[in-house]
């Protein structure tokens, strides 16, 4: 059941194509030619403290938040597919939930719980631990966005799946553990290649909540994308420009990355 | 670089077949990211320049990011350092002032506030962060001075003299949102005051005509930015035919070579702003000294020349370090009955400025 | 540990961390939206210039998510019945690019600075700054997302049943109108709804190229902002549970209609 190659109108590819060009090519083009244009002092200003400070910091963020949902994410699309319990199907709502929001909302909601009015502050304050305007803070809005991803595609995947070679394998004596390291594990492989790049890109885009929730303060709080909001209020375009163009390719970068993983394991 | 990207909603009805055993790898994979996620999370979490007694936080307005930058904040660093033998690392933070002034109150730990109007910095006093006696000094806080001023393109080719001008049909107008910015007050304070004091050809002392005039003008914005940096830039961009800005502003701009003018209008305001240690912060940090030495700096002679250098009007009147125009009739904002007054009669809910607003933009 | 047990600490693991990452910050943000009591609530809402502003979101993203159902279908069904990878991988750069920087992009290529702005500009049709660039920026950031969803849909597409009608005497266009629009539809709509979705909570791109004149060019996430900055927080947080309250409440509206293109086959 998969699609034929069936003559169609010749139109229709020339007109999607055109559709494409100009809606996704022309500004990419314009991107390309706007770090071309100012190209002169770009590498001096990539290179410097506040820039590399804030792309580091880009860099940590997007690693934490795969992490944390490779092993969480597995966990929790786990759970609502292999076991039963009362309300389960909430986790897979709630997981939705983060797509639903404008990122402004969520740096509010995190700040609203966090800040100085919020009703989780004297615990953190206790914890000596600063929430709002500091690093934890981007840590907890950029876990949240990037929240979806892996759990649907695993989700997807486990459902599609079934249970017959978990089965197979416990009949044989395997354990558990056993089972979803050596059976589940390696079956989600593709899932898990074609999250990560998602919550990597998305991770590394992030604008709205770590600006809200982290206040974009230069050597604590600047991100690689609030670096550029500030380059273009300092005049700084080549800096702007040449921040932006570091943010897509590492982007493409992760999906290229993820997808040669992906045609690896299914080699 | 195609993939699936798998929603819920649908379901992947035909799978491919890819069971594949390969553990090792994969175990040594997600180990592998898990660990630099550890590593990197550590470094992230300590801050980079070690919080602590050696940062000194500093939350200002948009303009002055690079006087401050630039001049200032180095400055400081190099003395502090010969007198007390530490390195200090200073964080700053630039948005509009207002939005500063209340992520200041909400837990953003600054040390000092450099803000753009005095009840920005109030607003901070009465959350108990900023001593009351912040203003007690002989120029009550305040550190640059400056003119609210019309900028326009090389040459002025729309011939813009005056507020009035602003008004006309064939013009676009850039000022900020009063909500947020700092700047956006003074561009009202400047206007109304102008027509209050019966400049703006207007009667004197006519709060309806001095409406009328907000009004005409509001009714010719093309975009509200967030703060006064924002604005400019937009006008720099290209859009719009004036903005209505710091002097200062204007100023910076032309020396990063950006084509703009300015002409200051016949009677406009005088911007006072004003800095301050945020004591409440400050002591819990342990960097009080370092706060009070960094407020007390802004005034010396040397932080004066450098702001008139990146075109603010000095406080301290012994220093000279360009030339301004002159401005015909210059007054500040107690001339027209102080902050309190403007903000109980211009800037409160449905006050002269939303009225304004309403009347100049109906729906 | 026991098989029972280690299954039920996985459990309450995963429920523990949904609730402190979800239920937490969403039950604060509507508890402080409703903190100084539902009329209160309701005066944030009803505000005129919220009220435009959410107004002018919801036309924008039903405009933009129109448009993209039309070209991310017909894209779709480019890469389903051809071998187009370049037109592929097209479609998937918006995902790899920050939204803040289409924004910065769509003013760098359509901005007054611009020989195209200014020729928009000549023709008294500006994008930047103005309502047209709203819903470009909605396009930009949508376009994978119908393609993505609309695509696996269109691939199960039989093409024996075109095939059957055409042999019957059908036309190309009422093989489209009475063989293919309805196999598609669900999908389609679902995509639509999915696109609305997503535009009416953006923010990024939007914010550096729209004006935020109120009741204008104001969107309501710029507003949200707008509101948290000036102080009003409860206000902010009013104005997203509207918008939260609609996202949420189109996801069930979306799978509803996959699931009945699922029980047609």
């Amino acid at each position: 059941m998969s699609s034929r190659s069936r003559p169609m109108q010749p139109w229709l590819p020339r007109v999607a194509f055109l559709y494409a060009a100009l809606l996704i090519l022309l500004p990419l083009a314009a991107l390309a030619y706007g770090v071309a244009e100012h190209l002169g002092g770009t590498w001096r200003a990539l290179t410097s403290g506040p820039a590399l400070d804030a792309l580091s910091r880009t860099i940590t963020l997007a690693t934490i938040a795969l992490a944390v949902h490779l092993v969480l994410g597995v966990m929790t699309a786990w759970v609502v597919v292999r076991d039963d319990f009362f309300g389960k199907r909430a986790l897979v709502w709630l997981a939705d939930v983060p797509l639903a929001m404008s990122p402004i909302t969520i740096g509010l909601a995190f700040f609203v719980v966090f800040g100085r009015e919020g009703w989780l502050y004297p615990l953190f304050t206790q914890l000596d631990l600063k929430v709002v305007f500091a690093f934890p803070g981007l840590v907890l809005v950029t876990l949240f966005v990037t929240l979806p991803f892996m759990i649907r595609e695993v989700v997807l995947l486990l459902e599609d799946l079934g249970t017959s070679e978990e089965e197979a394998a416990a009949t044989m004596g395997a354990s558990p553990w056993q089972v979803f390291v050596h059976i589940t594990l390696p079956n989600i492989l593709p899932a898990l290649t074609s999250a990560s790049a998602l919550v990597v890109a998305r991770a590394l885009g992030e604008f709205g909540a770590v600006l809200v929730i982290g206040g974009a303060i230069s050597g604590e709080t600047d991100t690689a994308t609030t670096f550029v909001f500030h380059a273009i209020e300092e005049r700084q375009l080549p800096a702007a420009y040449g921040m932006s163009m570091v943010l897509v390719a590492l982007s493409v970068a992760a999906f290229a990355t993820f997808s040669a993983l992906r045609r690896k394991v299914r080699s | 670089m195609r993939f699936v990207l798998a929603l819920p909603l649908l379901r992947v009805a035909a799978m491919v077949d890819f069971r594949v055993r390969s553990q090792p790898p994969i175990a040594a994979w997600i180990f592998g990211i898990v660990g630099v996620a550890l590593l990197s999370s550590a470094s992230g979490c300590r801050s980079k320049d070690g919080s602590g007694a050696s940062t000194l936080v500093l939350a200002a307005y948009t303009t002055p990011r690079e006087v401050m930058g630039n001049a200032i904040i180095p400055a400081f660093v190099s003395s502090w350092r010969e007198s007390t033998g530490t390195t200090i690392a200073v964080q700053e933070s630039y948005q509009a002032s207002g939005a500063q002034a209340r992520a200041v109150a909400e837990g953003f730990e600054a040390d000092v506030v450099a803000l753009s109007l005095t009840p920005d910095v109030n607003r901070l006093v009465d959350a108990g962060l900023v001593r009351e006696t912040w203003d007690d000094g002989k120029d009550r806080g305040v550190i640059t001075q400056s003119l609210v001023v019309i900028a326009v393109r090389p040459g002025n080719p729309r011939n813009i003299r005056d507020w009035a001008d602003l008004a006309r049909d064939d013009i676009e107008v850039l000022t900020p949102n009063v909500r947020t910015s700092g700047g956006a007050m003074w561009n009202v304070a400047a206007i109304y005051g102008a027509a209050m004091r019966g400049h703006a050809g207007t009667a004197k002392d006519d709060p309806a005509a001095a409406e009328a005039l907000l009004a005409s003008i509001l009714a010719r914005v093309k975009v509200m930015d967030k703060g006064a940096r924002e604005s400019i830039v937009n006008f720099e961009n290209g859009v719009g035919d004036a903005a209505i800005t710091y002097e200062n502003e204007v100023i910076v701009a032309q020396q990063q070579g950006r084509p703009v003018e300015y002409v200051i209008p016949s009677s406009t305001v005088r911007i006072d702003a004003p800095a301050a240690v945020v004591h409440r912060y400050a002591e819990s940090h342990g960097t009080t000294a370092m706060a009070e030495a960094f407020v007390a700096h802004l005034s010396a002679p040397d932080s004066q020349k450098a702001f008139a250098e990146y075109g603010f009007r000095p406080v301290d009147p012994t220093v000279k370090a360009r030339e301004f125009p002159p401005a015909r009739d210059v007054f500040t904002v107690d001339d027209i009955g102080g902050w309190k007054k403007l903000q109980e009669e211009v800037f409160a809910a449905r006050a002269l400025y939303d009225r304004a607003l309403a009347k100049g933009r109906p729906e | 540990m026991s098989p029972r047990k280690a299954r039920i600490a996985l459990r309450t693991g995963v429920v523990a961390w949904m609730v402190i990452l979800v239920v937490v910050p969403i039950s604060g943000l509507v508890l402080r939206a409703l903190a100084s009591g539902p009329a209160a609530f309701w005066g944030y809402v009803v505000d005129p210039v919220a009220l435009a502003a959410l107004r002018l979101t919801f036309g924008t993203a039903a405009l933009a998510a129109t448009i993209n159902a039309v070209g991310g279908t017909l894209i779709a069904w480019v890469l389903v019945r051809g071998k187009h990878p370049a037109l592929s991988a097209l479609v998937d750069i918006p995902f790899a690019v920050p939204t803040l920087v289409t924004g910065v992009v769509l003013v760098a290529l359509f901005g007054p600075q611009a020989w195209l702005g200014q020729v928009l500009i000549a023709v008294d049709t500006p994008i930047v700054f103005a309502r047209p660039g709203i819903v470009l920026a909605m396009l930009f950031i949508s376009l994978p997302l119908v393609v993505r969803t609309v695509e696996p849909v269109l691939s199960e597409l039989d093409p024996a049943e075109e095939d059957a009608a055409e042999t019957l005497g059908a036309s190309r266009w009422q093989v489209f109108r009475h063989v293919l629009w309805p196999a598609m539809l669900p999908a389609v709509a679902a995509a639509w709804v999915q696109t609305f979705a997503r535009c009416i909570a953006e923010f990024g791109s939007i914010a550096a190229l729209s004006g935020n004149i109120p009741r204008e060019t104001l969107v309501a996430s710029v507003y949200i902002l707008g509101e948290l900055e000036a102080g009003h927080a409860d206000a902010a947080a009013a104005i997203s549970v509207v918008l939260l309250v609609l996202s949420l409440g189109l996801q069930p509206a979306a799978s509803a209609l996959v699931e009945r293109r699922y029980a047609r086959v």
